[in-house]
Parts: structure tokens; sequence; C-alpha cells
């Protein structure tokens, strides 16, 4: 628990920390409150209650999509920054178990994540509701919790992801390209190979964009939600392996 | 005390310290003398679980560092001053080091004062002089308390002031039964402030000696110094 509590005092008194999660919830919540506004004045005047309402819950998370951005710089810095200022040395010598630094960091980042994906999602679904009150919009249908699930572990997986290539890296540049190529350079790329489906499959982008609902299906919801989490967890378990190494080395 | 026993890092091709035993006592000054790149570093840095040794071990209080709980309350250390993050302020880095070993936030504004650091607690680091940063840095390493001290080169970028003043918080911090290890490539520093020297170069122990049987009237502490490089280097 003391690592824990350091890491986030650590987050906390870091300005680029607020800046990241600033500008993510603010640039999203602009695309949501624009993309609702402008969709939802197009809809079918016959859609029902439920449909009003999942349309409104779509229309939040390509908001969340955005913020990937600064999300993922600001995991990829939160390690990176620490090996270019020298100061991971100190970090060490207060908390010996490198791995346990790396998990509390896990946990932090992933807590401004789903802290970042709320504050977008919530006032952007009233929004939502507000712009479509003459549809009489239901609460939250049964397939909303995919998209709401779907749309936090894409924001989740992308912040994460950024620490991992951050610590495996170690230098914040390089790991936020890396990063970028991996969620936005590489799956739009592949789509025009003949093999496009096959690689987006494995991709974290379009697992992340069917489950929110912006793509066709080309797997089931559960393979979606797989392949998205293993983007998240299996290159952390990674640098959580190197940290190990090192230390007995 | 410092326990260090056939201690043997190697880098790549590069052997960084070579077959190294020696202790340190507690209740006086350690000085840890060598040219650049003697392996003073890199001793520390094994010795503070960064790198693991190749042969060997390092141990403070009879334990591996990395074995330590809560080390902070064991050992203070001090490496690389500016190694820090510029954006937070000295209060709130000595605030995160503190809360990672369960140490009291109320103990950083005292320690701010007997470093000198009072003013500028709510200052960001990144503003701070080397001078400063190294008197943050030892704040860092008295923050838990510790019996034993390792740090490397702390009188870098102080002034003559800092330096005097430097000198005597390591003589009330022996005198209190602590054991102190301060690497140092000033001669005349050393002369004035360490008990016992260690001596390296080239990854060997080239003496461990008090001050006084180094140094005679007629031969400085300088001199006795190159003797001991120069000979082992013929």
């Amino acid at each position: 628990m003391s690592v824990l509590a350091a890491e986030w005092i650590k987050f906390r008194t870091l300005r680029s920390s607020w800046w990241a999660l600033g500008i993510g919830v603010l640039v999203s919540l602009a695309l949501t409150v624009l993309g609702a506004a402008t969709v939802i004045g197009r809809w079918d005047p016959a859609r029902t209650s439920d449909q009003a309402a999942m349309g409104i819950v779509v229309a939040v998370y390509v908001g969340v999509v955005l913020a990937q951005l600064p999300l993922g710089m600001l995991g990829t810095m939160t390690i990176a920054g620490e090996h270019a200022s020298g100061m991971i040395d100190t970090t060490f010598v207060a908390m010996p178990s490198r791995v346990r630094v790396l998990l509390a960091k896990a946990a932090v980042l992933g807590g401004a994540a789903v802290g970042a994906s709320l504050l977008i999602s919530v006032p952007g679904y009233l929004f939502g509701r507000f712009v479509a009150a003459a549809y009489r919009p239901s609460l939250l249908p049964a397939g909303a919790w995919t998209v709401i699930a779907g749309g936090t572990l894409m924001i989740v997986v992308t912040t994460l992801l950024g620490l991992a290539l951050g610590a495996l890296l170690r230098n914040g540049a390089v790991a936020t390209a890396v990063l970028m190529a991996i969620v936005l350079v590489l799956p739009a790329l592949v789509v025009n190979l003949p093999w496009g489906e096959q690689v987006s499959r494995l991709l974290p982008a379009y697992p992340a964009l069917q489950l929110i609902e912006q793509v066709p299906d080309i797997m089931p919801d559960w393979a979606a939600f797989a392949v998205l989490a293993a983007w998240g967890v299996l290159p952390l378990l990674l640098a959580a392996a190197r940290y190990a190494v090192q230390a007995r080395r | 005390m410092i326990e260090v026993t056939g201690l043997t890092k190697r880098f790549g091709r590069t052997l960084a310290v070579d077959d190294l035993s020696f202790t340190v006592a507690p209740g006086r000054i350690t000085g840890f003398l060598g040219p650049n790149g003697a392996g003073k570093t890199t001793t520390m840095r094994v010795l503070l679980g960064l790198d693991a040794p190749t042969a060997g071990r390092a141990t403070v209080h009879g334990l591996p560092y990395r074995e330590l709980s809560r080390p902070l309350t064991r050992v203070g250390a001090l490496l690389d001053a500016t190694a820090v993050q510029g954006g937070r302020t000295a209060e709130q880095h000595l605030w995160w080091l503190a809360r990672s070993n369960g140490l009291p936030r109320s103990r950083i504004g005292g320690l701010l004062g007997l470093v000198g650091l009072d003013h500028a607690g709510g200052r960001r680091i990144g503003g701070f002089s080397l001078g400063m940063k190294q008197r943050l840095g030892l704040a860092a390493a008295l923050l838990g308390d510790p019996e034993v001290l390792v740090l490397d080169e702390p009188g870098n970028g102080l002034d003559p002031e800092g330096i005097r003043w430097l000198r005597g918080l390591l003589k009330s911090l022996a005198a209190e039964g602590r054991t102190v290890l301060v690497s140092s490539h000033l001669m005349s520093e050393m002369a004035v402030t360490a008990d016992q020297l260690i001596v390296l170069a080239g990854g060997r122990l080239r003496a461990d000696a008090a001050l006084g049987e180094l140094v005679r009237p007629g031969r400085s502490l300088e001199e006795a110094f190159m003797d001991v490089i120069g000979r082992s280097a013929s």
C-alpha cells in the first residue's frame, strides 16, 4: 500500500499529469458534444426509446477514442520521465521491488484512465439525453453496457500499453511513437492489405471500435474484449519480467 | 555496518569492481576515494541494490539491501543529486519518498530546515542550483533517520560555506554512532573530514587505513593517494 500511495503522490504532484488528463477530457467532450448534436439531429423520428438511448451512448464513446492520445502519452511519460531524469534510481532505492513499483504505477494510471473516461462519458451522456429529449430515451438499454465496458477498457488499455512501452523503451518520445504506431497507424494501414481483416482482429484498435459500435462486427464480443485486454496486460507483464530480471543481473 | 565481501561487478567486458572486500564501521566517517572510473559509484550502486553483483556480496546490517524492509529507515543514500524530476517542489519530492516507507510527512519541515532549505520547500526543484539539489538529496537521505549513510560526492556544487556546513553535519552524524560512507575526489576535503579512508583504483582495493596512517607530517593526503595509486599501477 505504501508503494501505491507513493506513486499516487508522484502522479498528482506533476503538472503534466493534469495537463494530459485535462486535454484528454476537454477535447473528447468537445467532440462528443459536437458529434452528438449533429448525429441526433439527423435521427429518424420513429426511433424507439431504447434505440435513442443506445445512440447517445455510442456517440459518447466516439469522444473517448480521442482521449487515447494524451492518456497514452501520460502512460509512457510516467515511467520514461523517471528513467530520463535518473530519478528511477531514487525510486528503486526507496522501493526495491521494481515489479511492485510498476504495478503501482499501472494501478494509478488505470484509475486515472477510468476517471477520465467517466468525466467524458457522464457529462456527454447527460448532454445527449438533453438534445435527444424528444425521443424519450430509456436509461441504459442492455446493449449499452458492452459499449461502456468496451470504451472504458479501450482507454485503460492504451494508457497501460503506454506505461509498458515507456518501461521497456525508457525513452518517452520513442515509446509514444511506438504506441501511436500500434494504436493508430498499423490498424489504419493493414485494412488495405489482403489479409488485413485477420491482422485487424489482433491489433487493439478494431476490437475496441467493434465494441463501441463504430465498425461492423468481425468477431464475437468476448473475443474483442480478450484481444483488447491482452494488449493492456501482456506488454505490462513483459516489462515487469524485464525489471525482475534486471534486478538480479 | 557495511560489509563488502569479494565483490566483483562486470559490465559486459568491462571489469568495474574486482574482488573488493572492506567493512565500514559505525561512529566515524569513512572516505571512499579513487580516481574517476575507479568503481566507487558502482560499489555504492551494488550496495544499494541498484545493480546486482557478478560475484561476492554487499550487505548492510548483515542483509543485502533489497531484503531490508522500509529501507529508508535503515540506510540513507545520496547518489546523483541532479537525478530528480524538476516539476515537483522540494516538499513534494520528500513527501512521496516519506510515504513510500511509511514515514510521517511531519518530518519534512524539520529536515528542510536542517539542510538549509527552509524557505525553498515550496519551490520547484527544476529551479534549484546544484548546491540546493545536494542539500535536498541530503534531506532525502536523512528522511528515515537511518543508522547508515551512503553518500556519493555530496560536496559537489556546494560553495565553501556549504562544504564547511556539510563537514560539520557528517561529523555530527558519525558522532551519533552512525555509519557514514562518503565518496569524494577532493583530497583536501577528505583530509579534514574522514577518519578512515578506503582507496580504490581500477576496481581494486588499494588502501584501507586510518587517516593518520596515510597522512604524516610532510606528506599530504594527496601525495599519499598518488603513492597508493601509483604503486599499484606499476
